[in-house]
Parts: structure tokens; sequence; C-alpha cells
């Protein structure tokens, strides 16, 4: 069997490296394109063969790198980073064809960033070491700090180092955990390593208390600033909205803090010195970012600051469904990101194609765009309905499956979230209203709908969007397996 | 032979129109008529396979399909066609087939025709889908899809502003009820889990089935809201009507429903009549047994029914829309189906009979009269009744056809013989068990509610009848009547708003009472009345003859009075019909809604206050994160005098972090 996993990081690393050497933007666009396809193959062939009915690692690769430090390159796949591969290799390279017929600066660098983009977060994806987790978990900035500083907005070098600044700091004191937890175990056990699944294991048995919260909360921070969540989002609609389209697609598909969750917190989560405040708190933490997300949506008046805020308050349902801590919860977490990830394409694709034909994106000099563009209202009208829960869409199902199942331990703060839907659907129907509907606004003159590749592109998106709402257990099974694993470790010790 | 191949064509119903729906979308606009043909054909399939179902379950009402198959994790889809199934599939595919025969003509003129039908073909499908779930998830599931496929048909001409914002209102509205019913079903769920003990092999979570047979333990569950102790069932049931309200259009939650009149009339008439608004009264209709255990919750569908049907029709006496009329007149119709559901705590079962059968024959004169204002308005061009007069002698078919379905709403007919409109035989029977109810318990304000309704109702409907159809024009307006393919289906559904009530009134309800013993769920509907600690008495039809008269006279003096002032034009209105008098603008203005909805709850409250009280917090947030950004700037900025280059700067930074980090780890370990 191929090694699929380093396979998954290297290939678009090297088709990367290449892209960055071309000179046209036809062979830089080819062989972006080429290397993404080449990427979902692989996450399609590591699918195929993947068992969705057991938690257990698959594709494991092990290599000793420093052994003095117990560092070790070992990578490998199950059910909690298989659906987020699989997102990240179907969205590229539909991205890559809804920005083909852009004319920009430097092609060669936009596409080789996209592909570096991919290698970096599929790698955060399949690392079971935390120091080749830190790497790609570091070199996820990189490519994201400079779509935003080389292709962004007006605003876009603040944005660019707000983003880089705030989740970098979050990320050292994510590293202070880490090395806190490799310190503790070696302590305890004499043998010094940074497997992730060793160290987790080990957790359990440290002593104090107090340096399991402070490890627990240390990392976890890392992944909260990331996810983001309130009140850890500010860099959030600066980065989002300044980005260019593709940038911002790229911001969607980074699901590596609700990653962090599922791999490292929720499993250390029981063996804290307070699991139920821990509980507690991202609950918390959950629900506000729903009701907070969603309330600062409805005063936006720039409708890619409006979809950055309603994509905030979409991830509390990620630490909701966590905190829920039963296995459907937990699922339905997992399958919030997934579906998010898709959803949340659409819209930004939308808000970029809107803003390349209008030259704005201000909601109120929009208006009437459904009679000039009616391809793009279709798609566009599937995202925002799979955005604020419709049933049928992959929203429902994850919404669905946070609230009802989150509900036995956290009634409070379902509740909380329950009431947003109502905000939720107030905010896209009116920003839908005054932008595509009634009488068409002249004074954008006359304006194109969008390009055969990017009514692709997004139609391809809005089936998947449809596909799994209807059909969800592809993926969700995959998840399930999991979570009732993390559940497991919880309810041996009465959590 | 035959029954196995029945219920193996059973899924068809929704499917067919759901694949009618793709075909018009892509293929439409190559077709003749915008692809019209698909939906018609699909809708028909789906009539013929759900009649001919609901005719062999007449025979063994106990032989019930359902099938069910895994959806995800614990939860299922499936189809279950009971006696109630059965009947409401029936009409809501047979008036959704006429509606879409018809509009083929009324649609003609519109570009958009492909996308009409094809929304259309998804909206009988969604409620058809709806109708034969089998499970409460489901339920939802096409619930909202109706609802979407409302909001696209509502707002149909988009570039209308007008239309844009009824279609936003009527979704919003309904979504206000849907949270409330999923509210219910996420408590239902996290409740039965913890019944069960868990997830069980081989049964699904919510299928009904499986929900009915805890509702004793439901109902022992209390919960302590603010002092009180009210059992989950209560709250359970109360949210599910929490989303029949917005559904239905009851009171509060009706504002959404005039305003729909923006679409197409034949989606007003869709709407109105088979899809839809019919939905809310389904839900508590499908969800009775656990109604009836819980009689709180029947008190307040019983009293907002009555409520609403009153409230309405004094709304619909003073409307000068011929479509408004109609709208306020659904809502007040509805309103006795919810009346008629909420008196289950004492007639038991016959609840479900008597408020299916006004369901059904409501959708037969309610589809007949949106239709014939369509026909008005097709023809006329115009739906402003102050415009019209005289329309009957241009257009005889649908002056006839019209009088029909208001003669069936108002409910005329003769009591006890069998000589009498659909609408009578509907009616009636819900305004005698007000009587009963009323008797029973002592409690009149349902029966009054019921009474005083009826009256309004005879007046509003001979109003708008007199209004357009007789006296002189009074516009310009050059009236012809209309095409066969529009009149056909006329004369069809004046056929069934005239006599389907009369021709199967006994056997109908009878037919329906035996909707919850069978081979899917056999509950003892007294046993769990007996829960709810309800005594159930029947309809006797011993009722003194005044109350059985008495629904009729008040319907006479309605239109006595409609007469006098709209046909003779004898008594004149003058400053009473005026904005001068107050009572008048109350009602012309209704009761202010509009403002007190608009301006007050969701912009004043929600809109204005929290939002931005969130904004600012949020522009606090990010300004202490920007004054850290600033300090770091700072930072750096000294840091690049000593060193040039980003690389370096970056290399420099990390390292010393790193080493920072270790040494604040250890420090840290020791301390602990």
């Amino acid at each position: 069997m191929l090694p699929v996993a380093s396979l998954l990081i290297l290939v678009p690393l090297i088709f990367a490296a290449v892209t960055f050497l071309t000179k046209t933007k036809g062979q830089a666009a080819g062989l972006g394109f080429t290397g993404s396809l080449a990427t979902l193959g692989l996450a399609i062939y590591a699918y195929l063969n993947f068992e969705s009915s057991t938690a257990a690692m698959q594709f494991f690769e092990s290599m000793t790198w420093i052994p003095s430090l117990g560092v070790n390159y070992s990578v490998g796949i199950d059910g909690i980073s298989m659906p987020l591969i699989l997102l990240n290799a179907i969205v590229i390279p539909l991205l890559i064809l809804y920005s083909w017929k852009e004319d920009r600066e430097s092609p060669n660098r936009f596409y080789g960033l996209i592909l570096t983009m991919e290698a970096a977060v599929i790698g955060v994806f399949v690392a079971l070491d935390f120091v080749v987790f830190y790497i790609f978990w570091e070199l996820t900035l990189i490519p994201l700090f400079f779509m935003v500083n080389i292709w962004g907005g007006e605003k876009r070098a603040h944005a660019s180092y707000k983003f880089f600044i705030y989740t970098h700091v979050a990320s050292l004191i994510m590293l202070l955990g880490i090395f806190g937890l490799f310190y503790a175990s070696w302590q305890q056990t004499g043998i010094p390593t940074f497997g992730i699944r060793e160290l987790i294991a080990q957790f359990q048995f440290f002593e104090s208390g107090l340096l399991k919260d402070a490890i627990f909360l240390s990392i976890i921070f890392g992944f909260l600033a990331k996810l983001p969540t309130f009140p850890f989002h500010s860099w959030l609609p600066d980065a989002y909205t300044e980005a260019p389209t593709a940038g911002s697609v790229l911001f969607i598909l980074l699901k590596i803090g609700g990653y962090g969750l599922f791999r490292i917190s929720l499993p250390m989560l029981p063996n804290t010195g307070n699991p139920e405040l821990m509980i507690m708190m991202l609950g918390m933490l959950g629900s506000f970012s729903i009701l907070y997300g969603a309330l600062v949506a409805l005063r936006q008046k720039d409708l890619k600051r409006m979809i950055a805020y309603s994509s905030l308050s979409h991830m509390g349902y990620v630490i909701l469904g966590a905190a829920g801590l039963v296995t459907l919860s937990v699922s339905g977490a997992m399958f919030q990101q997934f579906s998010h990830g898709l959803i949340m394409s659409i819209l930004f694709m939308s808000a970029g194609a809107i803003q390349t034909s209008t030259g704005t994106r201000i909601i109120n000099d929009l208006g009437g765009l459904a009679k000039k563009m009616p391809k793009l209202t279709v798609v566009m009208m599937v995202g925002f309905m799979a955005s604020l829960g419709l049933p049928g869409l992959t929203g429902f199902i994850a919404e669905f499956l946070v609230l009802a199942f989150s509900y036995a331990r956290l009634p409070g703060f379902v509740l909380i979230a329950l009431l947003v839907i109502v905000i939720t659907a107030a905010y896209h129907l009116w920003a839908m209203q005054r932008a595509m509907f009634g009488v068409y606004n002249e004074k954008l003159g006359d304006i194109r709908d969008i390009n055969s590749m990017q009514v692709f592109s997004m139609a391809a998106i809005a089936l998947l969007v449809l596909y799994f709402g209807l059909n969800p257990s592809p993926v969700l099974n995959m998840m399930i397996s999991n979570s009732e694993a993390i559940v497991s470790l919880a309810a041996a010790l009465g959590v | 032979m035959v029954k196995t191949a029945l219920e193996e064509f059973a899924f068809l119903i929704p499917i067919l129109p759901a694949l009618a729906f793709v075909i018009t979308f892509f293929f439409g606009k190559k077709m003749p008529a915008g692809g019209a043909i698909f939906p018609i054909l699909a809708i028909a399939g789906s009539f013929v396979i759900s009649f001919m179902i609901t005719l062999r379950m007449l025979g063994n009402p106990e032989e019930v399909i359902s099938q069910s198959h895994s959806w995800f994790a614990v939860l299922n889809f499936g189809v279950l066609i009971d006696p109630l199934a059965a009947v409401m599939l029936s009409m809501v595919s047979f008036v959704s087939l006429l509606i879409h025969i018809y509009a083929v003509s009324y649609m003609s003129h519109d570009p958009g025709k492909p996308r009409y039908f094809a929304e259309t073909a998804l909206f009988t499908a969604a409620m058809l889908s709806l109708v034969l779930s089998d499970n409460i998830l489901q339920f939802f599931v096409s619930w909202e899809l109706v609802g979407l496929c409302s909001y696209l048909l509502i707002g149909f001409w988009f570039e209308k502003p007008s239309a844009a914002a009824a279609a936003k209102k009527a979704f919003l509205t309904t979504r206000v009820g849907d949270v409330m019913f999923l509210t219910g079903i996420i408590i239902l769920t996290s409740d039965l889990l913890k019944l069960a003990g868990g997830f069980q092999d081989g049964t699904y979570l919510l299928r009904f089935d499986e929900i009915f047979s805890y509702i004793p333990q439901l109902s022992a569950l209390q919960a302590n809201i603010f002092g009180f102790e009210i059992s989950h069932l209560t709250i359970i049931t109360l949210l599910f009507f929490g989303g029949a309200i917005g559904k239905s259009g009851q009171f509060p939650l009706h504002v959404w429903l005039p305003d729909a009149m923006e679409g197409p009339t034949t989606v007003s008439a869709l709407i109105h009549a088979a899809t839809m608004v019919t939905a809310g009264v389904y839900l508590v209709a499908r969800t009775f047994p656990m109604f009836i255990a819980a009689p709180d919750s029947l008190m307040v569908v019983a009293y907002l029914g009555g409520f609403t049907a009153l409230f309405a029709g004094t709304m619909g006496i003073v409307m000068n829309d011929l479509k408004r009329v109609l709208a306020y007149s659904t809502i007040s119709q509805l309103g006795y189906m919810m009346l008629g559901l909420g008196l289950g705590s004492v007639i038991g079962l016959e609840a479900v009979g008597v408020s299916i059968f006004h369901l059904i024959n409501h959708a037969f004169f309610k589809a007949l009269l949106f239709l014939c204002a369509g026909s008005v308005i097709h023809a006329v061009g115009t739906q402003d009744m102050r415009e019209l007069g005289g329309v009957g002698k241009v257009m005889p078919i649908t002056a006839v056809t019209m009088t029909i379905a208001a003669l069936s709403l108002a409910g005329f007919g003769i009591p006890g013989t069998l000589i009498g409109t659909s609408g009578f035989f509907s009616k009636d029977p819900i305004i005698e068990a007000a009587y009963i109810f009323g008797e029973h318990s002592n409690n009149w304000i349902p029966y009054l509610f019921s009474i005083a309704a009826a009256f309004l109702t005879s007046a509003y409907i001979f109003r708008l009848i007199f209004m357009t159809f007789t006296g002189k024009p009074r516009s310009n307006y050059h009236g012809h009547e209309s095409p066969a393919i529009m009149t056909v289906p006329l004369a069809i559904l004046a056929l069934f708003a005239l006599v389907f009530g009369g021709l199967t009134r006994t056997g109908f309800m009878a037919f329906l009472e035996e909707t919850f013993t069978n081979s899917f769920v056999n509950l003892n509907i007294g046993n769990l009345a007996g829960i709810g600690r309800n005594e159930l008495i029947g309809t006797t039809g011993n009722e003194p003859l005044l109350i059985l008269w008495l629904p009729l006279i008040v319907a006479l003096a309605g239109l006595a009075i409609a007469f006098l002032i709209y046909y003779l034009r004898v008594v004149k209105l003058g400053p009473l019909a005026s904005m001068k008098n107050p009572i008048y603008r109350l009602l012309y203005k209704r009761y202010y809604q509009h403002e007190i909805y608009t301006e007050f709850l969701s912009l004043g409250i929600v809109y204005g206050v929290i939002a931005f009280l969130t904004q600012v917090i949020d522009v606090i947030i990010d300004s202490i994160v920007e004054a850290f950004g600033i300090i770091t700037v700072g930072v750096s900025e000294e840091l690049r005098k000593v060193q040039t280059g980003v690389v370096q700067n970056y290399a420099t930074a990390v390292i010393a972090g790193v080493g920072l980090l270790i040494i604040l780890v250890k420090l840290i370990m020791e301390v602990i």
C-alpha cells in the first residue's frame, strides 16, 4: 500500500515548489491544478482504503528523527482527520478553477502558495508527533500571511500583520503547553517523547491538578484562537475581509483549530483538575460565539464582513458540540467543520464574484443583481440557505446533531443557540433581499455573470452540500467511530 | 398481488414531483409552456397512487403502509400512510394538480414559467413528503422545505421590492415558529434518550410509534419553570404548537400570510389550500396522542384557534383588496381547524375527524376562491374591489363558481338534513363541539368565538361577492371569461366545494378516527386522555334546536347585511366606514400590527439595541487587540534598528521565543 499520509503532504509541496518556478499564468495555474488534482486522487485513494467502523489510526508511518528528544516523524489518518483531508483535497482544485481567469501579479507565487497551504494543513491533520504537528501548524501562517499581504484589499498590510502576530502569539502559548506536557511526562517516565498519543495517555498520570489545568488551558488557547471563538476572534473579520477570495477560502479550509480540539484537547479534558468547569467554559464560549457572531453580522454593511462574522457564529457549533461530550454531539461538531468548509467556500466565492463584477461589496450599493447574475444567484442561494441551516443541506445535519445531543449536558447554552437561528435567518435573508432582489441598481452599469469555470466550481461545491445534506453517513460514520472513542474515555472517568 | 404492488409505489408520491422539479428547472426553458407538463404528469401520478391507497385503506383502515430506512446515526426516513395521511395525500395532490393545470394558462405570459413550475413542483413534493413522514425529523425537514418554497414563490417576482420583502417576512415569521418546533424536537430527543437509557438497536429514535410509546413517561417528567410545575409533555406539545402557529398563520404569527399574496395568485391558492398552511394543523393532528395527554396544551390550542378565527374575521370585513380578504379568511378558517383540535380534551379523537374534515373541505373552496380571484385579476387587471363591480356579467362562470365557494365557506346548509355545502358539514360540527365543550366545562368562550366568527365569515365573503360581481363597473376595465383550461379546474373544484362534504360526511370522520389504532401504532386514546385527566364525551347530535340552527342564522344575518349594503346599496355606511371612525381605522390598519411588529419588536429591540451593543463590544475587544499590536510593532521597530532583514528578524524572534518558553516552562514546573 502507498504511504498515503506522507504523499498527501509531499505531492502538493513538490508541485508548489515547481509552481513557484513557472513563468506564465497558464503554466502556474495548470501546474497548480494538476498538483491539486493529484492530491485529490491520493485523498480518494485513502478514502477508498479507509475503514470507517474503527477509531484506530490507519496508514500509519513512523521514522525516528531526533532520538535523544524522542522526536519521531510519525503520521497517520483516522476518522477525525480523513474528512478534513477530503475537504481540503476537494475544495482546493475547485478554488484554482474558480480563480483561473482572474488576472493578477505573480501567478506563480499565487498558485504556489495555495499548494503550500494545502500541504501544510494536511500536514497538521496527519501529524502524530507534536514537533511535526507544530511545524506544519506554523507553516500554515506563511501562505495566509502572503495571500493577504500581496493580493489583499486596501488594508491588507494591517490585516495580514494583525492575523500573523495574533495567531502566532496564540501558537506560542500552545507551544508552552506542549513543552509542559513533554517535560512533565519526561520527568515521570524518564523517556522523552513528543508522540501526541503517548503524551495524551501519560497526561492522566500527572499528579498536580494545577499543572494539568495549565497545560490543558494553554494548549486549548492556541486552538480556540485559531478556530476562532469569541473573544479571541478579532483577527478574523479583518483577515477574512481583506484577503482575496482565494485567501478567504483558504482561511475557511484552515480547520486546524477545531481539529486540535478533537485530536488533543477533548481526550485530555476528562483528566483535567475540574472537567465540569472546562465543559461549562467550552459550552459558554461556543454558545456565545454563536450569538455574538450573528448579532454583529446583523449590523454589517459589507457583505464579505457579514459572511466573516457568520463564519464565527457557525464555528461556535464546533465548540458547543465538543463540550456536549456525547458521541453524536461530538460527531455533529466534527461534521460542522466539514460542512462549514464547504458552505463558507460558496459564500466567500459569491462575495468575491460580486466584488469582481460590481466593484463593491457594500450591501446597500448593490440591489437587483439576480437579474444580471442569475447563475450566481442560484448557487449563492444554495450557499445562503445552507448557511442559515436549511434541512436537506449539510449545515442542518451538523447543527441538529450538536443541538439535540448537547442539550442533555448543556440545556441553557443550547437554548441560546436555538434563539440565534432566527437572527441567522434574518441577516442572511436581509442581505439576499438587498443585494440580489428588488430593482436593479442601474448605477452599477452593465455587469457580467460568473464565468463557466466559476459556475462549475461553485455548483460542484453546492452539489456536495446537497449530497452530504441528504446522505451524511459516508462522512458522518467515520466521525462517529472516533467520537465514540473520545466519549468513552470521558465516560470511563464518570464525566 | 395488487396490495404489495401499491405499497411499493408509496415512496413515489413525493419523489415524482421532486423529479419533476429537477427536470423542469434545468430543461423547462426548451419545453412548451415552460415544461409544465412534467409537474402535471408527476403530480397526477402522485394523486393516482395516493387515491388508490386511500380507496384500499377505506376497506381496512388497520392495515397501514409503513416503511423505514436508516438515514444517519439513530435517525430514519420513511413512509407512513394511515387514514390521516391517506386523505391528506389525496387532497394535496388533487388540489395541487388542478392548480397546476390552471397555471398553464394563468402564467402563460410570464417569462419565468420554468422557474415557476419547478418551484411549485418542489413545493408539492415537500408537502407530500411532510404528510407521509413516519418520524418527526423528516416531518421537520419537509416542513422547512415547504417554508423555503414559499419563500421562493412569494418572492417569485423578485424585482418587485414588495414581493422580495413579503418573501422575507414570510420566511422569518414562520422561522420563529420553526425554532419553537425544533426546540420541541430537541427536548423530545433528549428526553427519549434518557427514558430509553441510550440507543436501542433496531429502533429509530424519532419515529412516531417510538415517541407515542413514551407518552406516559414524558407526562410524568416534571420541569419547574418560574415556580410552576409543568410536565415535559406539555412543554414539548406547546413548542410543537408554536411551530404550527407560524406555519398555519395563527395569532400572533399570522402577519406573513396576508402579505404572501405578493406572489402569483396560483401560488396563493397553493399556499392557502393544498400546501403550507395546512401543515400546522396536520402537525397537531399527527401528534394528537401527545396533545390529548397534555390538557393544558390542548386548551391553548382551542383558545388561540378560536380567537384567531374571530380576530382575522374582523379584519377581513374591511379589506378592499380581493386577495387580502381571502387571506384573512384563510387565517380565520385555520383558526376553526385549530379550535376543532383543541376541543379534543372533551370530544377525543372526533376532534381529529372534524378538524381534518374541515381542512379538506376548506382546501376545495379556498383553492376555488383564489383561482376565481385569479381569474378576475387575470381578465380585469385589478384586485381592488373598489374598482371592480359588475364583473359577473362578463365572467359568468367565474361568478357562479366563486359564489358556490362563498356559500361553502360561509357554511350554508339546512341542519338535520343532507342538504348543504361542504363547508356546512365540517364547520357546524366544530361549532357544535365548541358548544358541548362549553356545556361540559362551563367555559363558553370558544363557542362565542366560533359563532361570532361565523357571522363575520358570511358578512365579509358576501361583501366580496357583491362588490366584485354585482352592480355597475366602477372603473374602465375590459373583462372576458377565462379560457377553458382555467374554468374547467374551477368547475371541478366547485363541484367538490358543493357536494364533497355532504357525500362523505359520516364515513370520512369515522375513517379518520381509525388513525391511531392500526398495525403501526395501537393507542388507546381514552387511556391517554386519562393521563391528562380528561373525561371524553363524544358529540351526541342531540343539541338543542337553536344551537343546531344558530350557525345558519348568523350566516344568513351576515349575508343579509352584505346584501343591504353592497347589493341593494340601501344602507350607506358613510362615516362609519371611513378613517374617522376609530374602530374602522383600527381594523383597516389591522390593529396596527405592522407598526408594532416591525418598528417596535424587530427593529426597535432586537436590531437596534442588542446588535448595537454587541458591535460596541466587538470594537472594544478589537481595540484591546490593536493596542497590543501597536506595542508589538513598537518593539519590533526597536528590534529592526538592531538587526536588518525580515527573515533574520523572524528567525531571531522564533529562537528567542522558544528559548524563553523553555525557561518559563522549567520555572513553572519548579513552582508547581
